[in-house]
């Protein structure tokens, strides 16, 4: 089960913040399909729907995405549209019906990139490509009402140095008024909106080539304020750089290795800080544990760059991959090779050149049978919590784990108003 | 009271004593299973058995008829199946068929045979039967979508209605839980050799953790699901058939998330689980209501 689902779209997403998420697919920017269509389709997905291949409503916009956030209040959906605009979306209630509720063309060129605030669900920042554009929005006022027309978004601040293309926004997950900013430069930014500025210079030079990283792609750390991540989209030395802000002039850790080309999309977990999924012009997904810099697994590789890697937030052992390739996929982390698989592979390997050809047409499923590769198996946070996992067992006895989760106790609870049943064992 | 502190070297998800009592079998994150000897209030380590790539989740012991066999799953999917013989411990088969982690394991009541219920992240369960000519090829059902995180047999129990002088029929079930917030019940059907979904149980609000099945064979089948959504729902079904009947074990929602529910032997005590690190005891009162029976000090 590599493919939970797969959207034969060149399209960029974002997932619901819900336990059992949908997903949301806009066409990317920047493509140019067989028919040189221009059309552009907001669309809804579900895993559990009757029909997975099939949206569960879609919408026609009048200009492509280049990103895609969905609010964590669940209301709006916002994209950061080619011609320029921040659109924001929203569903029903019953996900069967997609609307634009406000579009509002400020940016002087394309739109690049959209997040919502975690802890102020009202707040987005958007990004665009040229001039280091970055505008703040509150959602109250520019959606609907008599205002919203006229509607203005505020301004970050002034940056230390002039910014170009913005590739990549995130705000702070415990510090609203806190955000980090990068793009086409060599170096990230953190911004603080309660000081009206940038407040930090975020760079790293490689000690083996003394090339400067171009840092494409910021996140920060789930839960510790002063840590952040930022990617290399440079195709020379494509690094991972995680900071603690209290000493920003060396990274705490540096990820490399694995990618071989610029990375496009860094996603933290947000229930498990020491898992991270990457994803590139190397058209391949990576898994790293960000403490100790390792790479856990690497998932096959694609035909195109890869532009888009997400766990999904409240469900995190799955996660959606968009490519180039003209595929948003639905994976899950985990995929063992397992003995079916093997039983598989040896019946493939004993079929007769005919039997070959024959299927080879039919064999769609080459992809879906690759499994990652695995370098390291590490258990997820979610799996197995710490806890006292009482079994009862004969004679009335109760085995459970105690507090420090390392040791056991066997004892005989006293049942109140229980005589014990010496017959039945209890 | 035995207690056996710093069995392992990481968290332990499990420990289970065998049918005498006289055994324990602990696992843990440290990807190591323990055996102890309890005698008493002593206890001794018996033997460390190590195999599995990941963290172990569970451990279950099979009837005392088949030998000293122990089932483990973990994180690295597999299901090993441990022997003891002549003191030595050894891996006597490895089940895998999961390409995810393989959070249950559990052996069917010993009238069915040397059979294994495994319920993985990858969505499905599979049961598996040891026979004596080898491996039967394993049943798999696609039970919940995004993981099944328990899976727990039902007693022996028979359909009810039998003609007289005709064999009653055997009701083979059991009782899934997922990441789908879905509590599910299975039926074995002889004439196809698999098992179908008789119920689905929809309750909770978030995914249910685990799920058991009272081991009592009574008029009342009970089943209680413990969920992250920190509640318990108990189950129940009168003579085997008909709607299963929703009761909360408690209005308010516990503490903290439920991870475990385990049935007293005779069916009637529930011990819940719960991540603040507590276990409480529950039981049924004459108006059918559950109500507290203590809490395990620890």
């Amino acid at each position: 089960m590599v493919k939970l689902a797969e959207y034969k779209r060149t399209a960029t997403f974002a997932w619901s913040h819900d336990r059992t998420p949908v997903l949301v697919t806009g066409t990317a920017a920047g493509t140019v399909d067989a028919d040189f269509s221009s059309d552009s389709t907001l669309e809804l997905w579900s895993l559990l729907a009757a029909a997975p291949d099939t949206p569960l409503c879609s919408l026609t916009t009048d200009a492509r995405f280049n990103d895609l956030d969905w609010s964590h209040d669940g209301k709006f959906i916002a994209g950061a549209m080619d011609s320029g605009a921040v659109e924001i979306f929203g569903t029903n209630n019953e996900r069967s019906a997609l609307h634009s509720f406000a579009k509002h063309s400020k940016h002087s060129a394309a739109a690049t990139t959209v997040r919502f605030n975690p802890k102020q669900a009202n707040l987005l920042l958007s990004g665009g490509s040229t001039q280091g554009e970055i505008f703040i929005w509150d959602t109250t006022k520019c959606v609907a009402g008599a205002a919203a027309a006229s509607y203005s978004p505020v301004l970050p601040g002034n940056a230390k140095t002039a910014l170009d293309e913005i590739k990549s926004l995130a705000w702070n997950n415990a510090m609203p008024q806190v955000f980090a900013s990068a793009g086409n430069t060599t170096y990230a930014s953190i911004w603080d909106l309660k000081a009206k500025r940038e407040v930090l210079h975020l760079d790293y030079t490689s000690p083996d080539n003394g090339a400067r990283a171009q840092f494409s792609v910021v996140e920060w750390h789930p839960s510790s304020s002063t840590k952040v991540a930022t990617a290399s989209g440079n195709d020379a030395d494509p690094i991972v750089a995680v900071w603690d802000l209290r000493e920003a002039n060396k990274p705490l850790q540096v990820l490399r290795g694995a990618h071989s080309k610029g990375i496009m999309s860094l996603d933290w977990c947000a229930h498990d800080d020491a898992l991270m999924l990457t994803a590139g012009r190397d058209n391949s997904v990576m898994l790293w544990n960000p403490d100790d810099g390792q790479l856990l697994s690497q998932f096959p590789a694609r035909s195109n760059w890869c532009f888009k890697a997400q766990f999904a937030p409240e469900c995190p052992d799955i996660f959606a991959a968009a490519s180039f390739d003209g595929r948003v996929q639905v994976q899950t982390l985990q995929n063992i090779e397992t003995s079916l698989d093997a039983e598989q592979s040896a019946s493939k390997s004993a079929e007769s050149e005919t039997d070959f050809w024959n299927n080879v047409s039919t064999d769609d499923g080459a992809v879906e049978t690759q499994k990652p590769t695995v370098s390291r198996l590490q258990a997820p946070a979610w799996y197995g919590t710490a806890n006292p996992a009482a079994n009862w067992a004969f004679g009335g006895k109760l085995v459970s784990i105690m507090p420090d989760g390392r040791s056991v106790a066997i004892s005989k609870p006293v049942i109140q108003g229980m005589e014990p049943n010496e017959m039945l064992g209890d | 009271m035995v207690s056996i502190t710093n069995a392992h070297n990481d968290l332990i998800h499990d420990a289970v004593l065998d049918y005498y009592g006289k055994r324990l079998a602990t696992c843990s994150s440290d990807k190591t299973i323990k055996v102890f000897e309890v005698d008493g209030e002593t206890h001794k380590l018996l033997d460390t058995l190590e195999g599995h790539e990941g963290p172990v989740w569970r451990v279950d012991w099979a009837h005392p008829k088949f030998g000293t066999i122990l089932a483990s799953c973990s994180y690295d999917g597999k299901v090993i199946v441990w022997k003891e013989e002549n003191g030595r411990w050894s891996q006597i088969a490895t089940h895998a068929v999961h390409s995810a982690s393989v959070n249950s394991v559990q052996w069917a009541p010993h009238e069915y045979g040397v059979m294994l219920l495994a319920a993985s992240s990858d969505g499905k369960v599979s049961i598996i039967e040891f026979k004596e000519q080898g491996v039967s090829a394993p049943i798999i059902i696609d039970a919940h979508t995004v993981g099944v995180n328990s899976a727990c047999w039902a007693p022996v129990s028979y359909e009810d209605g039998a003609a007289a002088g005709e064999q009653p029929k055997e009701l083979r079930r059991f009782v899934t839980g997922g990441a789908d917030n879905l509590v599910k019940v299975w039926r074995y059907n002889s004439e196809t050799q698999t098992y179908a979904l008789e119920d689905t149980l929809s309750g909770h609000a978030d995914w249910v953790r685990d799920v058991a099945w009272s081991p009592s064979v009574l008029l009342r089948s009970y089943i209680a699901s413990v969920s992250q959504d920190k509640t318990c729902i108990v189950w129940s079904q009168e003579n085997n058939k008909g709607p299963w009947k929703k009761t909360e074990v408690q209005q308010d929602k516990f503490p903290d998330v439920l991870w475990r529910a385990s049935w007293s032997l005779s069916g009637n005590i529930l011990a819940l689980s719960g991540g603040d690190n507590k276990v409480t005891l529950w039981k049924e009162n004459l108006a059918g209501a559950w109500e507290p029976a203590g809490e395990v000090q620890q």
